[in-house]
């Protein structure tokens, strides 16, 4: 495993490397702008998620996840990645509706400018958050502009990157929906981080690696709650409201296959499994339980982001598949080098 | 709060807010007993006349009465998140303030029940809201929003109460031991015999850990089935999927601002200064701000959101909200509720006691004016221009409205007197 431990410049590299991987993809092989905007509505979730969650406990004083502060942190290369591959989704940009019919908010550039400046801007502030807090320093104040620009970042996604896709269909919650997912698929990371390093920890002197594990469970347990009273404010309401603008969209998603399946699947993993599992308290306290729920809940996540741009926007299976696996690698090197590295250090 | 006061001085602090009452005591009570009574009159008054005397009328269906309702529904929700919530998520700043909060929430819920029922007209027909057999077969719409929130205003009354309750009942046997004669008895009574036993202690705990995690999503279940009241409707203004958390973030919202203003003046009357510490203070001013926060951008998704689609109906309705009749409400609403909060981002502030106060007060105002925003602005302006038309409260819910503010802060100063403001165990846990 030592070779594969990089340092910044080799992770900066890397990240180029991906990018130039994807790009050579999508313009050559794939054709189809779908893989890369479900690949970013994922990882956008998760990357920025993954921060965000350190900089609500380091707002709150919450020992959480104190054991797996550092590595969460270490992800924050990944945001990077975010802006690069937004990039690549200019030229195929007709892909939205709106694009025919521009106005004053849905337009070509203002679309591009606003969304690579407030991802630029989440890099930067998740960067400097990272080194103050790994060099425990206070990081109030950071953790304070990244959260702030976390929910402006991921109302964007949901809003412009998906939203938009489907104009002139609406939800107003979309954007908090989104941002709460973002913290869910960083607790669910928490969880498998736990599978990858319980052991490692427990040999850390002073830390209660055990009542840790329970609480990222219960975490996930909190949060599928959450997760499921957003997702039946926002779809009973447009059920309810029966307005043909509103409830085709629905319609739509659930009325042929696959996407009826989907449909099913998400609110399963995404609410029940989790909600039921995590109930029983040796559950919580297993890290092979606890990271299969996470595993169940960020396959949720995926399933969900796929079955609602799975009806408007074509993709390639296998490029999907592609991106994706590319992408954890990805994850798991610079986790591996970062944390690598700070232990060296330590 | 200073950890070295002894644990005998922590009775005695918090039970000696419990002594005879005084001239200000007696004036406040006095005063709040006098608008609630004057309010009964005019609820009487309304009785006697007909729904004529209130200034609902077509188009505006729901005024006041209605803003009340939500706004005081809302004022209950801070008791069971401080209580609650931090108590899940080990927050050891609630102990200063989680019984104070909780008493708010029976007291408020108490006052949001009476506005459904002021609204009626006919009071007598009540038990229309509940589904029982009945000869002629007639039930309750259960796919209407109202008969959903009989259930979940009286299931959060019920357990808010039994939360308090059971919270209470070592502090009640402490109460007991220190008052003599028929109090003294009445407090042992009242406290099911608590003797403090380690098999009384290991229920109590779990029980107090049940009710925590039964009540947290009642607390957002309640509001948000208020907020679909309005949403399940199709009014413009009404009809949006953001209402349920932002009912409930505005409901926290203005309950800690409620908290703030009942416990600052609490703290220095009652002499609680050791006990209710500026750094717990400014944990919850941390509250108020990230619920301001919430507020501020449930405000600019909604009516970005109506510039966004091409329902030229939304689009109507924001614009009347801002620049409308009603407009100079709406902008004090924005200001008290998104703008002046953000103040508390600098430190200084959030420890100044008076700015404190003063802010819980301008954030009341802010947020009962965004129910009467939200009820009165979709009403008076929906789909038909035919069917326009403004509302101005009568005097008579105008005075309703003020003495259900009597009858909140009278049921206060009751309880200041007669049971332990601070969570005696807690306080000496922490």
């Amino acid at each position: 495993m030592t070779s594969l431990v990089l340092n910044k410049a080799g992770i900066y590299t890397l990240l180029m490397i991906t990018t130039l991987l994807i790009g050579l993809t999508e313009f050559g092989l794939s054709g189809k702008p779908g893989a890369l905007l479900l690949t970013l509505l994922f990882w956008s979730t998760i990357a920025q998620g993954c921060i965000a969650l350190v900089a609500v406990c380091e707002l709150v004083n919450a020992r959480w996840m104190a054991s797996l502060r550092r590595e969460l942190l270490s992800l924050y290369p990944l945001l990077l990645l975010l802006p690069l591959l937004f990039l690549l989704l200019w030229p195929q940009l007709d892909l939205y509706p709106w694009t025919k019919h521009p106005n004053l908010w849905l337009n070509k550039p203002f679309f591009m400018t606003r969304n690579l400046a407030l991802l630029l801007a989440v890099f930067f502030a998740g960067r400097h958050l990272a080194r103050r807090s790994m060099a425990k320093q206070p990081a109030g104040p950071a953790a304070v502009i990244y959260l702030l620009l976390f929910v402006a970042s991921q109302s964007l996604v949901a809003f412009d990157w998906f939203m938009s896709l489907v104009w002139p269909w609406i939800s107003t919650l979309l954007g908090a929906y989104f941002f709460t997912e973002g913290l869910y698929g960083a607790a669910a990371v928490s969880g498998l981080l736990m599978l990858l390093y319980f052991k490692q920890k427990h040999a850390e002197n002073g830390l209660p690696v055990t009542i840790h594990l329970r609480d990222i469970g219960l975490l996930m347990f909190g949060f599928s709650v959450l997760w499921g009273g957003l997702f039946f404010a926002q779809f009973l309401l447009l059920w309810y409201g029966n307005l043909p603008e509103e409830v085709g969209f629905i319609l739509d998603l659930v009325s042929s296959s696959p996407g009826r399946e989907l449909a099913w699947l998400f609110p399963l993993t995404l609410f029940l499994a989790p909600f039921l599992l995590l109930l029983a308290a040796p559950v919580k306290q297993n890290r092979h339980m606890v990271a299969g729920v996470a595993g169940v809940v960020l396959a949720g996540l995926f399933i969900e982001r796929l079955c609602l741009v799975l009806p408007t926007v074509p993709m390639h299976g296998g490029v999907l598949l592609f991106y994706n696996l590319l992408l954890f690698a990805l994850a798991l090197v610079i986790l591996h080098s970062s944390v690598h590295a700070t232990s060296q250090i330590d | 709060m200073n950890n070295n006061i002894p644990v005998p001085q922590v009775e005695t602090d918090v039970l000696a807010a419990m002594s005879r009452p005084g001239y200000a005591w007696l004036t406040g009570f006095g005063l709040a007993g006098l608008l609630f009574v004057g309010a009964l009159a005019l609820w009487a008054y309304q009785i006697q006349h007909g729904m004529g005397v209130a200034g609902i009328m077509h188009p505006v269906g729901w005024g006041v009465y209605i803003a009340n309702f939500v706004f005081w529904v809302g004022i209950a929700h801070s008791g069971t998140l401080i209580s609650a919530v931090l108590y899940i998520f080990r927050a050891r700043f609630r102990t200063s303030f989680n019984r104070s909060a909780e008493a708010m929430t029976i007291f408020a819920l108490m006052v949001a029940g009476l506005f459904p029922l002021i609204h009626l007209g006919r009071v007598w027909r009540f038990y229309y809201l509940f589904p029982y057999p009945n000869q002629r077969q007639l039930w309750v719409n259960f796919r209407s929003p109202l008969v959903w929130d009989v259930f979940a205003v009286s299931t959060y009354f019920m357990v808010s109460l039994v939360f308090f309750y059971v919270g209470l009942m070592p502090d009640l046997a402490i109460v007991a031991r220190h008052r003599g004669g028929w109090a003294g008895r009445l407090y042992r009574v009242l406290s099911l015999g608590w003797s403090g036993s380690l098999r009384e202690w290991r229920h109590y705990d779990r029980l107090y850990m049940f009710l925590a995690a039964f009540a947290t999503p009642l607390v957002a279940s309640v509001h948000s089935i208020v907020s679909w009241d309005f949403a399940v409707s199709i009014i413009p203004g009404w009809h949006t999927t953001i209402f349920a958390p932002y009912f409930v973030a505005g409901a926290i919202f203005s309950g800690t601002a409620m908290v703030l203003t009942l416990v600052i003046p609490m703290r220095r009357v009652l002499h609680l200064e050791h006990l209710i510490s500026i750094d717990h203070i400014e944990s919850i001013a941390k509250i108020l701000l990230l619920t301001s926060l919430i507020v501020g951008f449930s405000y600019i998704v909604e009516h970005g959101m109506a510039f966004y689609g091409n329902n030229l109906f939304e689009m109507e309705q924001f614009r009347f909200r801002a620049m409308g009749h009603y407009s100079l409400l709406f902008w004090i609403m924005i200001t008290c509720n998104a703008i002046l909060p953000l103040l508390l981002f600098v430190q200084r502030l959030r420890r100044n006691l008076i700015f404190l106060f003063v802010l819980g007060l301008l954030v009341n105002v802010g947020m009962w004016l965004e129910r009467f925003v939200i009820v009165v602005c979709s009403l008076a302006r929906d789909f038909d221009p035919y069917n326009w038309g403004n509302y101005s409260p009568s005097l008579v819910e105008i005075g309703i409205t003020v003495g259900s503010f009597g009858l909140f802060f009278a049921a206060f100063l009751v309880f200041v007197k007669t049971l332990p403001v601070l969570s005696i165990t807690e306080l000496k846990e922490r």
